[in-house]
């Protein structure tokens, strides 16, 4: 399946690149370490991440949050990263090989510290992707469904595969800032192909930090709100 | 009361239980998709400085990606995975026991949703043209055209699901193979980009599948840019793989009744 979805995302911008030389600055070449570097992304998301977030509306909604709550380790860490992806992992090979390739067809000069700066924000940027995606999970303390706001996310998701330079004014703000999918694969490719200033790389540190503090803070909430299955 | 109108009701009952998640689905997951869709295409048509590409002009892209989000909803409903669910848990039983048939049952449960977000298809677009300056009668036309293309196009993809989930009777999970089919038919059927922009031989090849005929077709009707012989040849190929792939569920579900145990997991 995600052989598939790492295919439509490939076609896309070649098929888009017939008609154009460029998108948003970039040539097809650079477009392609963009679009490796958000499959990458989500490759890493799927494997560590996604079926412990998946399962996590379930168990605040039954009460079975109890048997993690009372373990002696963080209960957020514990829930966030209890269950590796095996079947992911295959799929993050996948992705790990389209970024090489994409980097070895790279024909402008580029620099190994610019690409392990690049590596660097993508493991970032797979922690703020993380991240988003639990501040659509914990209302489910509150709510009966987060169906909805899980949608909302997924449909979100298409933000972090277009280059962030599409967006403009208040859009542009919202993908960088309060729903920061633009800082996810975007900004990194930009810091590798073209450079980033050091305000945007401090921007884009200071947004990770702040999300991270904010899920902490909000996490700590829903527990208050938590009514287990024995209570 | 007739049992159509009771599914019907009881479906859109289903629809309504969660008005938070309705009203988020409905308004969020459309705007942000044109929102970004119409991002990208601006700045491709600004990096080229050219009014038109491929016959579209900017405004009518714009309405291109304003269409694709309800036509996709009206295209794939949403019923993904319920009747997998319902064959792996043993609930498979009761349509065993229903006095109409599960074929007639399960299209129009789909077809409820596919003409629940015809009514988003109507209200965009009416939208689209009264913020433009006002709607034409041919306008209203190519919109009636257009949703008779989006409901044959749905009644095809259903067929194709059910023929799909029905391999849930020997597979226990094919909800991958849903999402795999899903995205087939969003990319080759033109909801990612418009048909008209593949090269020439994948055109060429398209032709003889079903996909451009899911998504782009009904969507060019509705925008009154496609031709004649377009709506035509659209006509046919739906019934034709509509007929294909309901043939092809109704000989998994003869072949499959006599693995389905009807005890669940």
């Amino acid at each position: 399946m995600d052989i598939i979805y790492y295919f439509v995302n490939l076609a896309l911008f070649k098929i888009l690149f017939l008609h154009t030389d460029l998108i948003a600055g970039w040539t097809l070449e650079q477009m392609m370490i963009f679009v490796a570097s958000y499959l990458l992304v989500d490759a890493i998301n799927m494997t560590f991440f996604s079926t412990n977030l998946w399962w996590l509306p379930y168990y605040i909604n039954k009460g079975d949050l109890d048997y993690y709550l009372i373990r002696p380790v963080s209960a957020l860490f514990f829930l966030s990263v209890r269950e590796f992806s095996a079947n992911s992992f295959l799929n993050l090979i996948i992705a790990v090989f389209i970024f090489v390739y994409s980097i070895i067809n790279y024909t402008q000069p580029w620099e190994v510290e610019k690409l392990f700066g690049l590596i660097l924000l993508l493991i970032n940027g797979a922690f703020i992707y993380y991240l988003i995606q639990m501040l659509m999970i914990i209302p489910a303390f509150w709510t009966q469904s987060t169906r909805g706001f899980i949608d909302l996310f997924y449909t979100l998701g298409l933000a972090m595969e277009r280059p962030d330079r599409i967006f403009k004014g208040w859009i542009r703000i919202i993908f960088t800032t309060i729903l920061p999918f633009s800082l996810i694969a975007s900004f990194p490719a930009r810091y590798f192909i073209e450079g980033l200033e050091e305000l945007s790389l401090l921007h884009l540190l200071s947004v990770t930090l702040v999300l991270w503090i904010l899920i902490l803070s909000l996490w700590k909430k829903g527990l208050r709100n938590y009514s287990s299955a024995s209570s | 009361m007739k049992w159509w109108a009771f599914v019907i009701a009881s479906e859109m009952r289903k629809i309504l239980a969660f008005r938070f998640d309705f009203w988020v689905t409905f308004i969020g997951q459309s705007f942000i998709q044109i929102i970004i869709s119409i991002s990208l295409w601006k700045s491709i048509f600004e990096s080229r400085e050219s009014q038109e590409m491929m016959g579209y002009s900017l405004e009518s892209i714009v309405l291109y990606y304003l269409i694709v989000p309800v036509g996709s909803k009206m295209l794939t409903g949403e019923n993904i995975g319920f009747l997998s669910r319902e064959i792996y848990d043993g609930s498979f039983n009761r349509y065993l026991l229903y006095p109409i048939s599960f074929f007639q049952y399960k299209t129009l449960t789909y077809l409820t949703y596919s003409c629940f977000y015809g009514l988003q298809l109507v209200f965009i677009f009416l939208s689209y043209h009264i913020l433009s300056g006002g709607i034409q009668t041919e306008q209203l036309i190519n919109l009636l055209a257009g949703f008779v293309f989006f409901f044959m196009a749905s009644v095809t993809y259903s067929q194709l699901a059910l023929g799909i989930e029905l391999i849930s009777l020997w597979a226990d999970n094919i909800w991958s193979l849903m999402v795999m089919t899903r995205f087939l038919c969003f990319f080759f059927g033109g909801a990612y980009i418009p048909v008209d922009f593949f090269p020439q031989f994948m055109k060429d090849i398209l032709v003889f599948t079903p996909f451009p005929y899911l998504i782009n077709l009904p969507i060019k009707v509705t925008m009154g840019s496609a031709r004649m012989e377009d709506l035509f040849s659209g006509t046919i190929a739906l019934l034709v793989w509509t007929i294909l792939f309901h043939l092809g569920a109704r000989l998994l579900w003869k072949k499959g009744q006599h693995h389905y145990s009807g005890v669940g997991i």
